[in-house]
């Protein structure tokens, strides 16, 4: 039996997928400056999972941000090619992926689970996951609670979504003007899905529309986004994985290419250690 | 700033010619002080404003000012100047070259000579300032006017530059008289403003042959850059971005002809050993507008260690031969540079008419990507240069809908009709031209490698 893992470290969380023909073992954890250099643990974690030793995977593919930082993979790959191969595995049908990270925003145009063309925000945390952080802080509110409350509203509040900063300040004065928490909160998902659809569209956005990214989880957003597109919005039922799993599945993919050209991929970084310079 | 500007490397250049411009634009910044102590007028000048003959006709020195903003630029000394312009109440929002300028002007006048480590000795004080009246770009026009406050001693001539919209109902030659008519009153104005600042009469059998080296030097550009058709292309974006130099700041002189003499004989030289910009050439590329991060022409490289190249860029390739533009029978080179700044714009606007639906902007682009073998296409959103970079996202549009992976009825320019179905992967670099302090070399690789493996999956999906 052969094995695959893929790496995602992004901005937020870190996420790790075992493979053979499916997901044996998964894991999500929070990136911080220590867990960045620490890649080497939570491949660990997810290994005990699985109950595989480090030398039984085949091959390992890195993502995300961080995926510098993972000594022990032998390829990286950027999320773009990731996340339009692991939501192609998940929605064959899909043509567009959109991944609302903890610090960007991506729009991925694909075929036949390759990326064709992308489009993406890393200049402002308004059109991030951060943005939602930084309102639900000022709010009094957990991340998570959001989305419900937002599908509660019927009049969403009019938020700027030119800077984070402002905005933060602003939910707090409306607030305080009385304006119910359901409506500002809507309105923050609507300011959010409005800067990511604006970016997205240059790509003339086709169905299969897909989320991921921890983003996804927020039905308040996903029902936003879908408004301001035209187009349903599917969620992968573990949105936070998809990069992973595509990196897991282009590893898997090299591997079998080069056994069915009578090769061998050598593995030579046979060591789970940490990096070194950072 | 310091560590930061000893680390930074030097682009590598792929031609001897790109790699010669440095020097050549030292000692030409060098000069224009060299000028002033000799007594020599000098003239704050901008780039593609039609009076570079002129000026050199009547032995005026420019003083190219986007030009020494881009040095500061690409020297990453700009911040100083820029946050001295933004503490005079100027925004940071607008041009970053006007605000280099006028932040570098401030502080000289202020100092009355060179501000401290001034980039290659620093940009000459001017005896007059030429404006210009663009379509092209605002701050042409009112860049002079801010800084009059530090000069006001000296004086400000503006040239109006108009060039007709682009109409798909309306034919340029409805208007064509009025504009030729109208630019040639505004050089002959600029001509007599130049006589009273020098006490010195126009010779106009030396602006006759100044003109004509220019034409020629134009025409020898055009095909010196057609040779980078070739595959492995010999000569890149990168490049291009020196190479520029003779044509924009040195237009009608000798130098710039022989330059692109030179670069022309080197880059035929590379075409028969078949020596390309890099060894193995994996994907074209089209630099498609935008001016370039001048801190950052290492991204280049960048784009070539991933086995990308740039045979052809819209940006600074702002000529046409004059063989493809009308000119008359006229021995006026007054006439004859009306003629070469209309025919130039409007040289698109027939291309753009034999394709329909096209329109110029994006014509432009689309003979690009068929003569050079394009296969993917990247912009550069300048935040603070708005004319230029207006419209970019509108352009990779337009695009789109030509070139999309269903068969689609190209034409040829000889008429002939073909099938394409391919698609053409766009990416958007967001920086600036000068201000270092918006760019992240981090997230702008990540976005080229990312871009890469679309060129590399698309690339693929073909073969399959």
């Amino acid at each position: 039996m052969k094995y695959f893992a893929g790496i995602d470290i992004g901005s937020t969380m870190t996420k790790v997928v075992i493979i053979n023909n499916g997901i044996i073992s998964s894991v999500i954890g929070p990136t911080g400056p220590e867990q960045r250099r620490l890649a080497n643990k939570v491949m660990e974690e997810a290994l005990n999972k699985a109950v595989l030793a480090f030398e039984s995977i085949n091959y390992i593919v890195a993502t995300g941000y961080g995926r510098i930082n993972v000594p022990f993979a032998d390829k990286q790959v950027t999320e773009i090619t990731c996340h339009a191969k692991g939501v192609a595995n998940l929605f064959p049908e899909a043509k567009t992926v959109i991944d609302i990270g903890g610090q960007d925003s991506k729009g991925i145009k694909i075929d036949n689970g390759r990326p064709i063309d992308f489009v993406m925000n890393d200049k402002c945390a308004a059109g991030s996951g951060r943005f939602l952080e930084i309102t639900a802080d000022a709010l009094g509110i957990n991340i998570e609670e959001m989305g419900e409350l937002a599908l509660q509203s019927d009049n969403p509040a009019q938020i700027s979504n030119i800077c984070t900063i402002f905005a933060e300040q602003e939910v707090v004065n409306k607030l305080a003007e009385g304006i119910p928490l359901r409506d500002l909160v809507a309105g923050v998902l609507e300011s959010l899905a409005s800067r990511v659809s604006r970016m997205v569209k240059r790509l003339n956005v086709e169905e299969t529309v897909v989320i991921t990214g921890g983003v996804a989880k927020n039905a308040g957003l996903v029902k936003a986004l879908s408004d301001k597109l035209g187009y349903h919005v599917s969620v992968p039922s573990e949105p936070l994985l998809t990069g992973a799993i595509g990196a897991a599945l282009l590893g898997k993919d090299l591997v079998m290419k080069a056994e069915k050209d009578g090769q061998y991929l050598e593995r030579k970084k046979r060591s789970l250690r940490e990096i070194e310079i950072l | 700033m310091a560590e930061e500007k000893k680390k930074h490397k030097k682009r590598r250049t792929a031609t001897k010619a790109a790699a010669s411009i440095g020097p050549m634009v030292k000692a030409a910044i060098g000069g224009t002080i060299k000028a002033k102590e000799e007594g020599k007028k000098t003239a704050y000048s901008f780039i593609v404003c039609l009076y570079d003959e002129i000026l050199r006709a009547m032995d005026i020195v420019p003083v190219w000012t986007e030009n020494y903003a881009g040095v500061c630029g690409a020297k990453r000394d700009a911040e100083r100047f820029l946050e001295r312009a933004e503490s005079l109440s100027f925004s940071r929002s607008l041009c970053t070259y006007a605000l280099c300028g006028l932040g570098f002007d401030q502080w000289r006048e202020e100092l009355a000579e060179m501000p401290p480590d001034a980039p290659w000795g620093g940009q000459a004080r001017p005896d007059m300032m030429l404006s210009s009246g663009q379509i092209l770009c605002d701050p042409r026009n009112k860049w002079y006017q801010a800084a009059q406050q530090f000069m006001p001693d000296v004086p400000i001539h503006n040239v109006d530059l108009p060039y007709p919209f682009y109409e798909d109902d309306i034919h340029y030659s409805e208007v064509q008289d009025y504009y030729i008519k109208h630019i040639m009153e505004e050089l002959r104005g600029l001509v007599a403003f130049l006589e009273k600042q020098t006490g010195t009469k126009m010779d106009y059998d030396r602006l006759r042959e100044t003109v004509d080296l220019g034409e020629r030097t134009w025409n020898l550009l055009h095909e010196t850059y057609e040779l980078r058709r070739a595959v492995p292309t010999p000569m890149g974006t990168g490049d291009a971005m020196n190479t520029m130099v003779p044509m924009a700041f040195m237009l009608g002189t000798q130098t710039a002809y022989d330059f692109y003499a030179e670069l022309n004989k080197e880059l035929k030289e590379k075409i028969a050993r078949k020596e390309g910009v890099i060894e193995n050439e994996k994907y074209r590329l089209l630099w498609g507008g935008g001016l370039p991060s001048w801190f950052a022409l290492t991204d280049f490289n960048y784009f070539n260690s991933k086995g990308a190249v740039f045979p052809a860029e819209t940006t600074y390739r702002m000529i046409q031969p004059i063989y493809n533009m009308y000119m008359p029978d006229t021995n006026d080179p007054i006439e004859r540079l009306a003629w070469r700044w209309f025919g130039y714009w409007v040289y698109w606007y027939d291309q753009a008419r034999k394709r329909p639906g096209s329109h110029p902007d994006v014509e432009w682009l689309i003979q690009y990507i068929e003569d050079y073998q394009i296969e993917g296409v990247v912009m550069h959103e300048a935040f603070s240069c708005r004319t230029w970079h207006l419209g970019l996202i509108w352009q990779l549009n337009q695009l789109a809908k030509i070139y999309k992976p269903i068969p689609v009825l190209m034409l040829g320019k000889d008429g002939s009709e073909k099938k394409s179905n391919r698609e053409l992967p766009s990416l958007v670099l967001e920086s600036d031209i000068i201000d270092i302090t918006t760019y992240s070399e981090i997230d702008t690789r990540n976005r080229i490698d990312a871009f890469i493996e679309t060129l590399e999956s698309v690339k693929q999906s073909k073969t399959n």
